[in-house]
This record gives structure tokens, C-alpha cells and sequence, in this order.
């Protein structure tokens, strides 16, 4: 079966931002000729999947090898959706226009929890059987990754694998696996069993799930390996940032160039998943990160580089790397953006480096308002550091600044709230009283509060959420100490975070649940206006699921969960060893400047810290 | 003193599949693929220095463009075939520049003077007899004026400013083309498609479909 543009270009005339659906863009690939076509699947419209890095990675990985195409694919917006369905026209990849269903791989990112009503919603579109169960050996391999990869339970039933980790080597295996059991002619059963001797790769139709929120094991006799280990890029610097990565026409999120500068974090913020499960941190040396970056620019034309890592500002050359960047880019228009900065004099100065003159917004992420707090989730920040980090930026010209916190963490009581509120009122007069009168009105100060959502694989795993009245409780007692004057206050939705936390700690009993909310009219739910608790509560009810009890019950430390089976690398004991330090509120420090902390994943992995600089200090 | 800068004029053409571009993300792709050259532009000077560029009149999402302008002061002065074809190397075809010249910075903006634009509407429906569509355009036209909603307001055109010219239809079975000339000013552009859906729905054919061009942009006098 074919699409074609044809059957493409009269639905356009009646759809909103029809360039999300037209491809041609500078720089993407096309492979009419190629014998193993992979289709990319971010599981949101074009203008967030186009921010995706993953993506980007995977679509130049791929299309490397010889004979392979690698296409895009995102989930139509809900108007080309309906008007796709009335003409009978399926998902199609953006490059050859071909149906999704007739490629030999479909690999979807799997980037956050609320992503998996449109997972199903683009499976559909593309035809292509919900459940693995029901596919053949005609059907395109569903392969997940990403960072919801790394509890897969509760999407297990809809993809035939999911890669745990890093996937630009993976990725190759997987098709060269996939590619010699399709020249052997093996069925469907054969290919996954090939497949899950890739290491990384997790099929789960090969695991008998346990129930009761416990790990699924490997059948007998298949060969599975009873526990997954995540996949690691051990030197970096050997991998090219995407050289000249799809250039889009339309206003995306992070319309940028991006150079990834290194991996990894081991601030050991004991809430961040992220920071995890993408140990240990390697650094890309300066020289390669000049090179990518300049390359990049040169061949996209893009007006703006991000310089992105989880702590970018820690990397250990950073310094010459801004340095030479802004002498090579002076007079261009260009400008550098650092995506979080260290609360410290040394972010300020770094973020000076790329200002040249302009000054944009400077954003810091001291999650907690007491340091009784802070040392619980091991956020070594203390106030003075952010008072003199504020005072620093608003004495340099500095006008906007936004603050990230947290609410609900454990152990917090309503005093945790208030010190939110005093610090920020503190953060405001030192930002004013460092302004001239005559510029003060151009003062924006932006308090960003999340509400903590426990996830696998962190010293919180066991953790309790908080129910959706004690939030709101909260986050009254939040609204009411932040000052009103001066601070703009924004909170994630409690509503959205119970569902969010619900299916980031649930097992494989979570599937019909997902499939109920996505029947019942679920999609884009990652979008506050499209989102609906009454239809996920519903879905829960009808499924015999407690959402409530999955996400707020406190869990015993050291029994196994539906995720136990897969590993970040991180050892169960150092995660239990983290919670009780948390409890004592006790702070471990960076293993990337002051030495190993024993948290496993270098000797399990076969890895090692990369610091470009020698070291870190 | 400000450096010495040099205005070239590119016609570019928004084609194929791009012409579901917005003016906005045409001119994007376009300052894009300015850059790519490698040609030294020039910026503005400001706290948010950018490329200096400036765009003939907006063609709305959907509709193509045969002969687009836009200038770019270069910092360098470049042989205009030189950066024609550095340009053409740089640009999606959809969007590839035509031609490329050097013309005075005292000539007014593109905006200012080109004024006119020369279009080109297909309507194509199996169902239209011969003659309906011209008649109904005429009866359009001959009404003096158009009122049309646009984001929640009403905006009403005097036809006979807004086209000089006249519409001229020709036909053959199933399809027609319609050819314009639209006066743009600052009361606005009429937009050619608004014209002939306006004509369709009088004779009762809203579902054919219309496929935009503008095929040339030129100031009154000429």
C-alpha cells in the first residue's frame, strides 16, 4: 500500500499549521532506494517532536548505514487526524510519504509518562494491531526507548521491544539483528527472540509478569536474561553530534542548533530520575564540541546554539569552550544559550561569556526553599549561595530571572512551603535593591513550582506522592507566602501529576487502563487543555486499578518492583542508602569532583567518569 | 558612520509543497538559508542584533508565488551571480531564488512599492458547468463591494479599488482559471481566494478546490 503526497495535499486546505505535514525541509534524508525503511516516532505533534535530541541522534545513526532509511513520524494534531481518518488515509513517514505500517521498524520515544494515550493513537492510525500479541511477521517491530523506558511495564503489551539506555550504538545492533533474521526468514517469535539477545533490548513477551507489582521474569528456555542492563556510550567523544541535523520551516520548540556537551549528572539530586539513570558523566572535549557546534551552524543556518547537558555549566572546560565559541561568532547574530545554570558566581560569569551584550533571562533550579530541605534531596545549594548568585546577575545587568521549586517532597511540611516564600521574597529585594529605580520596572521574577512525582530508579522510589487534597493544600499555603507584588507564580497541575505518578510506578496492569483513557477519547494528554482527570479516573475504575493507592502508598524498602528487573546501573542498596541519608538529611556529594561514591553503575556498565578537563574543581 | 551596506533584491519562488508555508516561515527558511552561503550580512544594530532583511507583501498559507522579493544588505559587496548561486545552493527548491540584483538603498521597500499583485487562481470541480463561475465572479464584482470575516471581524473591500483590473476567467471542462490583479494598500489585501469561494458559494460548489498563484508582484506604474 502506498500514500503518496497526492493523497496528502488535499487534506492540507482545511488543516491548522499544514507545515507540520509537508517534509522538504533542508537537510532531512531521503532513501528511495533503501531495503530496510525505520520509521521515528515522537508521540506528539511536529513542533515538540522536532525539540527532541533523541530523535535527531537516532535519524543520523541510522540513516548511516548502508541500505538504510531512517523517517520521521509524528502524531498528527487532532483536525488532520480526523481528516486522515474520514479519507482513509493512514500514518505516514514525512520523507517517502509511505505508510507507517510498511516499514520494518516503527521506534518510538518514549519521553514522558502522559505520551501514551498518542502512542496508541498513532499505532491506530497507522493500522498497525495494538498488542503485540496480535502482530505478524508482516508487521512493522514497535521498539520503544527513551526515558519511560526504564520502568517499560505498563506499555509492555503494545511494543514487541523496548532499548533500556543510550541508543545511538544500540540502535545499529538492533537493525543488523533485526535485518539478519529477516534474511533468515524467521518468524515473528524467532525475530524477538534474536532481538532480545541484543543487549540493552527488553522483549517482553518473553517475561511471564508476575502481578502484585513485582518484576516480570524471563520464560524458561528463551534465552532472555533475567535482568536488562541499560546501554551506555563509554566514550562520547568517539559519537558526532548530528552534523547537520532537519532545519524546520515552522516556529518549534527549541528551534535551535544543539550540541550535546556531555551526558550524565551525579549532582545526585536524590528526586531526578535523569540523574540516575544516565550515569556516569562523560564529557566531550572542548575541541569536539567547537567543531560540532560551529559545523552545525554552518550547514543549518540556525540564528541560535544550545550548548545542552543536564549541568552544562560543570563541564570541566567550559570556560574555553564559551571562549572560543563567542570569538568565532562574534558579529553573526548568533547567540549561545546555556540551559541551567549552577547557582553560583561561577554560572553567572559563564552566562556573562555568551551574553555578550544582550541580557536575556537567567533561570536556577534551587528546588526547595529551607536547607533543611535542600540537604533531604541533596540539593547542595545553600541561600547565600542564590542570594549572592542573584545579587551577581541583577549587578550585571541581569533583569529576569526565573526560580524552579518543588512541592510535596518528602518529609515537607507546610514550614518547607513557607521558606519557599521567604527565600523568593529575600531573592526580590536583593534583585530590586541591586536594580537602579529607573529600570526596576523592567523586573520580571518567575517561580516555577512542580508538584514531585516519585520515579523508578531514584532514592524516592518508594517514596508517597501526595494526594490530590493535600497538594492543593499545599499549594494554598504556597500562594499565600509568596509575595503577590513583584513575583510571577506559576504550578504545575496537581491533576495531571496523580495521573503522571500513577503510571510511572505501576506494572503491566497498567495497560488496560492506558488503552480504557485512550478509547474513551484520550490523546494529547501531555496538554493541560486536553487533558481530562474524569476520563482517567474512569478508565482506572473500569480496570480495577487504584490510581490513589499505586502512587501514594508508601512502599517497603528493598521489595521489588514492577522495574526491578530492568537496571540504570545504580544499585537497589545505593538507592536505599540515598533514602536514608535523605531521612538524616545527610548530603553525598558529586562523584565527577570529589571521587566515587559507590553507586555501581561505573563497574556493572563497564564505564568510567569522562572528564575532558582531567578534572572538575 | 555606519559601514558601508549593499541592498540586493532576490526573486525567489514559493512552490510545490512549501507554499503551505506562512510569510513568516518562508522568510525564516529564507534569512536560514542566507546564512548557509557564508555571505557577509549585514545586522542590525540594537540590544538584539539580526540579519538585515526585509520581505515584500505576506502571501498567506496555501498560496504559491512564482517571482517573490526580498532584500538583504550584504556587508561585502558579492557579484550578484555569484551570490545567486550561492543562494540557490543553500535554498529548498521550493523556495529557490530566481534572481538576484543590486538596487539602490534609497528605493522605497518592497512593501511601498510593490503594490500590484498578479494571480492566478485554479478552481477545478467536475461538476461546473460552462460559464457559472465567470458569471457568478461577475456577479461578485459587479456588487462594488465584499464584506469577509477574518478572525472575528468584519472587513469590507471596494472591489474597484482592490481590483483595477478586473477578473478574467478561462475554462475548460471541469476546471477554470481565474486571473486577477489585486491593488494592495493600507486598507489591506483582498485575498484572491475570498473572491472566487465567495463566487463557489453562490453557485453552490464550496467543496471544488482552489489552488492559489501569485504569479508576479509590480509597483502601479509600472
Amino acid at each position: 500500500m502506498t500514500v503518496g503526497w497526492d493523497r496528502i495535499e488535499p487534506l492540507l486546505a482545511h488543516v491548522e499549521r499544514p507545515a507540520r505535514y509537508i517534509d522538504s525541509e533542508f537537510c532531512a534524508v531521503h532513501r528511495a532506494d533503501a531495503s530496510y525503511r525505520a520509521a521515528l516516532l515522537y508521540p506528539d505533534t511536529y513542533e515538540l517532536g522536532m525539540a527532541n535530541q533523541a530523535v535527531a541522534i537516532l535519524y543520523d545513526a541510522l540513516n548511516a548505514i548502508e541500505g538504510v532509511a531512517a523517517e520521521r513520524v509524528f502524531v498528527p494534531a487532532p483536525d488532520m487526524a480526523a481528516a486522515m481518518r474520514s479519507s482513509g488515509t493512514p500514518l505516514f513517514t514525512l520523507e517517502s510519504v509511505v505508510p507507517v505500517s510498511s516499514c520494518d521498524m516503527l521506534g518510538i520515544t518514549l519521553p514522558y509518562e502522559l505520551t501514551c494515550t498518542n502512542v496508541l493513537e498513532a499505532l491506530d492510525l497507522a493500522g498497525i494491531p495494538l498488542h503485540a500479541a496480535d502482530r505478524g511477521a508482516g508487521h512493522a517491530l514497535v521498539i520503544g526507548g527513551g526515558p519511560c523506558s526504564f520502568d517499560p511495564e505498563p506499555l509492555a503489551p503494545f511494543f514487541d521491544a523496548f532499548l533500556i539506555g543510550e541508543g545511538e550504538e544500540a540502535v545499529v545492533e538492533i537493525v543488523a539483528a533485526h535485518r539478519a533474521a529477516m534474511a533468515e526468514g524467521l518468524d515473528r517469535p524467532g525475530v524477538l527472540a534474536a532481538l532480545a539477545l541484543v543487549p540493552g533490548v527488553y522483549v517482553a513477551s518473553l517475561y511471564e509478569p508476575a502481578g502484585n507489582g513485582l518484576p516480570a521474569r524471563p520464560r524458561a528456555g528463551t534465552g532472555a536474561p533475567p535482568e536488562v542492563v541499560k546501554r551506555v556510550v563509554r566514550d562520547l567523544d568517539a559519537v558526532r553530534s548530528p552534523a547537520c541535523p532537519v532545519v524546520p520551516y515552522m516556529d518549534v520548540v527549541h528551534d535551535r542548533a544543539t550540541v550535546e556537551v556531555l551526558r550524565g549528572c551525579t549532582r545526585g539530586c536524590r528526586f531526578c530520575q535523569a540523574g540516575m539513570v544516565y550515569r556516569p558523566v562523560r564529557e566531550r572535549t572542548a575541541d569536539s564540541i567547537v567543531r560540532d557546534a560551529l559545523g552545525q551552524l554552518r550547514c543549518t543556518g540556525q540564528e541560535e546554539l544550545s550548548l545542552s547537558s543536564l549541568s552544562t555549566t560543570d563541564h570541566s572546560q567550559i570556560q574555553e569552550v564559551l571562549r572560543r565559541l563567542s570569538t568565532a561568532l562574534r558579529g553573526r547574530g548568533v547567540t549561545v544559550g546555556l540551559p541551567s545554570l549552577r547557582v553560583d558566581a561561577f554560572g553567572v560569569a559563564m552566562a556573562r561569556l555568551v551574553g555578550e551584550g544582550a541580557r536575556g533571562g537567567l533561570t536556577f533550579a534551587p528546588e526547595a526553599g529551607t536547607q533543611r530541605m535542600r540537604d533531604v534531596i541533596n540539593k547542595n545549594v545553600t541561600e547565600e549561595d542564590l542570594l549572592t548568585t542573584v545579587q551577581n546577575a541583577f549587578d550585571g545587568g541581569w533583569r529576569r530571572l526565573k526560580l524552579y521549586f518543588m512541592l510535596g517532597l518528602p518529609t515537607e511540611t507546610d514550614d518547607d512551603i513557607r521558606g519557599i516564600g521567604s527565600l523568593v521574597s529575600k531573592v526580590l529585594h536583593v534583585a530590586r535593591e541591586a536594580t537602579p529605580p529607573a529600570q526596576r520596572g523592567g523586573m520580571r521574577i518567575a517561580v516555577s513550582v512542580s508538584t514531585f512525582v516519585p520515579k523508578a530508579h531514584t532514592p524516592f522510589q518508594w517514596e508517597p506522592q501526595l494526594t490530590l487534597e493535600e497538594v492543593r493544600h499545599r499549594q494554598g499555603v504556597l500562594r499565600d507566602s509568596v509575595p503577590r507584588k513583584g513575583v510571577e507564580l506559576h504550578w504545575h497541575d496537581a491533576e495531571v501529576s496523580l495521573i503522571e505518578g500513577a503510571l510511572a510506578r505501576g506494572g503491566r496492569e497498567l495497560a488496560p487502563v492506558i488503552e480504557h483513557a485512550w478509547r474513551s477519547g484520550g490523546g494529547f494528554d501531555a496538554w493541560t487543555e486536553r487533558f481530562s482527570l474524569a476520563r482517567w479516573l474512569e478508565a482506572f475504575a473500569a480496570e480495577g486499578v487504584d490510581p490513589v493507592a499505586l502512587a501514594s502508598t508508601p512502599r517497603e524498602v528493598g521489595a521489588p518492583q514492577p522495574w526491578s528487573h530492568i537496571s540504570s546501573g545504580v544499585s537497589e542498596s545505593y538507592l536505599a542508602l540515598e533514602r536514608e541519608r535523605a531521612l538524616a538529611g545527610e548530603s553525598t556529594p558529586d562523584c565527577s569532583f570529589d571521587g566515587c561514591t559507590d553507586c555501581g553503575a561505573c563497574p556493572l556498565l563497564g564505564a568510567d567518569v569522562v572528564l575532558a578537563g582531567g578534572f572538575r574543581g | 558612520m555606519a559601514d558601508a551596506t549593499f541592498r540586493l533584491r532576490v526573486t525567489y519562488g514559493k512552490t510545490g509543497r512549501l507554499r503551505f508555508l506562512s510569510h513568516l516561515e518562508a522568510a525564516h527558511a529564507c534569512e536560514r538559508a542566507v546564512r548557509r552561503t557564508g555571505l557577509g550580512y549585514a545586522v542590525t544594530q540594537g540590544f538584539n542584533p539580526r540579519m538585515r532583511i526585509a520581505f515584500g507583501p505576506a502571501l498567506p498559507v496555501g498560496s504559491a508565488g512564482l517571482a517573490e522579493s526580498y532584500d538583504l544588505w550584504l556587508s561585502r559587496l558579492v557579484p550578484a551571480a555569484e551570490a545567486l548561486e550561492m543562494l540557490l545552493a543553500a535554498t529548498p527548491v521550493g523556495l529557490a531564488p530566481a534572481e538576484a540584483r543590486y538596487v539602490s538603498d534609497k528605493d522605497p521597500s518592497l512593501t511601498a512599492a510593490m503594490t500590484l499583485g498578479e494571480y492566478e487562481v485554479v478552481v477545478e470541480d467536475p461538476d461546473m458547468g460552462p460559464g457559472r463561475l465567470a458569471e457568478a465572479l461577475a456577479d461578485v464584482v459587479g456588487s462594488g463591494s465584499l464584506t469577509i470575516e477574518h478572525k472575528g471581524a468584519m472587513k469590507v473591500y471596494d472591489l474597484a479599488v482592490c481590483l483595477p483590473e478586473g477578473v478574467q476567467v478561462s475554462e475548460e471542462p471541469g476546471r477554470a482559471t481565474v486571473r486577477m490583479v489585486v491593488h494592495m494598500g493600507a486598507w489591506g489585501s483582498l485575498r484572491p481566494e475570498a473572491l472566487v469561494r465567495e463566487a463557489l458559494g453562490r453557485m453552490d460548489a464550496s467543496d471544488a478546490s482552489v489552488t492559489v498563484t501569485r504569479v508576479a508582484l509590480r509597483p502601479v506604474e509600472g
